[in-house]
């Protein structure tokens, strides 16, 4: 397996207190926890986070793993010495994670026990936990519907209360007209029931991978289109790119930078179904050549036009 | 558990026409009923009904429960701070959207 370096994770140094552990981690935390990071990989990291603060911020488990020494770099093959938790009393994996320390991760082999979930003393008979993952689809999916491949990694509590993660292949139909924060609900394919208790649900919550042109405001599509300013200024027909294909549209004289049409009808569908609305972007030639130059000059002459009038007033 | 399902499973969009009871949305959220009823009274929900026996949820309401459930849980945040940070967080996605109508349009 592979060494983790836990006091680089949270970006001390070996020697910090436990509250200012407590500080780097909370900070490192509000900074990558996926509901408010704007990180691409903030998952990964809050995760990482995690694993390391819950054996850092244990000054029993912080000293076993100082026990291991300096000498490890993170990434690097590692094996621990035997007998390393000894005189401690959480007790690392067990015996077997010497045999199998290889298949697993840093955390799972050194501290796995201890992540265990307890076992619940519930009902003899009880529903299935509900199930949580998040789904990535293209805006494009939305308009047409479409069918995915998923891998779903369970957390699975065995009868000794141990959480192992299960490896699970699914594959889903994405009806049309999802929208980004909705989730889909499949019936009975969440956690084993208890006893003779029915299957929980699983729950997809879909978000769209992002667009190169387009953005999504609930059930409404948004798209900005460049402009000539004497497309905007004298009107054209254009032809405008939506999710659902090429359409043909106006845009009307004397229109401003900015300006928003409306395609209705055209966003996400559904009933009713979203808007797509086609936001104007002027865009000014270059005054690359001598025609060009000429062109600008005799705008100037032709306009009264001071773009700063009211700047000063 | 099957290790894999030959059909295409087909699911149900939880959209503004499915509504939970606080047990349920409790349940598929993983907050509990009472954090549930906290967030109720800071205006983070406004469900239908009087009281907690008749509340009904809108199917919108689970994607805010889940985000609410996993913040205050992984920062101990209090029932009007998570109403502060669901706030915030859907001023930041409509600042990213662009979505302010600009009036007139």
């Amino acid at each position: 397996m592979k060494y983790k370096d836990y006091y680089a994770i949270l970006g001390v140094e070996r020697t910090v207190t436990q509250e200012e552990i407590k500080r780097a981690y909370r900070k490192l935390a509000r900074k990558y926890h996926p509901d408010v990071s704007g990180h691409s990989d903030a998952e990964e990291r809050f995760k990482e986070l995690g694993e390391a603060y819950e054996v850092l911020k244990d000054p029993e488990k912080r000293a076993a793993y100082d026990r291991l020494g300096t000498q490890w770099h993170s990434g690097e093959d590692f094996q621990p010495p035997p007998n390393w938790d000894e005189g401690f009393e959480f007790s690392g994996a067990g015996d077997e994670a010497g045999a199998h320390a290889d298949l697993k991760d840093f955390f799972e082999a050194m501290f796995g026990s201890t992540r265990a979930a307890q076992t619940r003393q519930g009902p003899s008979r009880a529903t299935g936990q509900d199930h949580h993952a998040k789904v990535l689809i293209d805006i494009e999916d939305t308009y047409r519907g479409a069918q995915r491949t998923i891998s779903l990694q369970l957390p699975v509590i065995d009868d000794q209360g141990h959480v192992s993660l299960q490896l699970r292949t699914l594959n889903v139909s994405i009806p049309k007209g999802m929208r980004a924060g909705q989730h889909l609900r499949l019936a009975g394919q969440g956690g084993a029931g208890v006893g003779a208790g029915p299957a929980g649900d699983l729950y997809l919550e879909i978000a769209f991978r992002a667009h190169p042109r387009f953005r999504v405001d609930g059930g409404d599509v948004l798209l900005d289109l460049p402009v000539a300013p004497w497309e905007a200024a004298l009107g054209a027909h254009v032809t405008v790119p939506t999710p659902d294909g090429l359409v043909e549209m106006t845009v009307p004289m004397g229109s401003a930078g900015g300006r928003r049409l409306r395609l209705k009808g055209k966003g996400i569908p559904g009933n009713p179904p979203g808007d797509l609305y086609v936001i104007l972007n002027i865009v000014l030639p270059p005054a690359d050549s001598e025609p060009a130059k000429a062109a600008y000059n005799a705008m100037r002459q032709a306009f009264n036009f001071d773009p700063r009038a009211r700047l000063y007033g | 558990m099957k290790e894999f399902e030959p059909t295409w499973l087909a699911g149900q969009i939880v959209d503004e026409g499915v509504e939970f009871t606080l047990v349920e949305l409790s349940r598929t959220s993983g907050a509990s009923a009472e954090e549930i009823t906290l967030w109720v009274a800071e205006g983070v929900f406004d469900p239908k009904g009087a009281g907690p026996q008749e509340w009904r949820f809108s199917g919108a309401s689970l994607r805010r429960a889940r985000t609410a459930f996993r913040l205050a849980r992984d920062f101990q945040i209090n029932a009007p701070g998570i109403a502060l940070a669901l706030d915030l967080l859907d001023e930041i996605d409509a600042l990213k959207t662009g979505s302010r109508r600009s009036p007139g349009n």
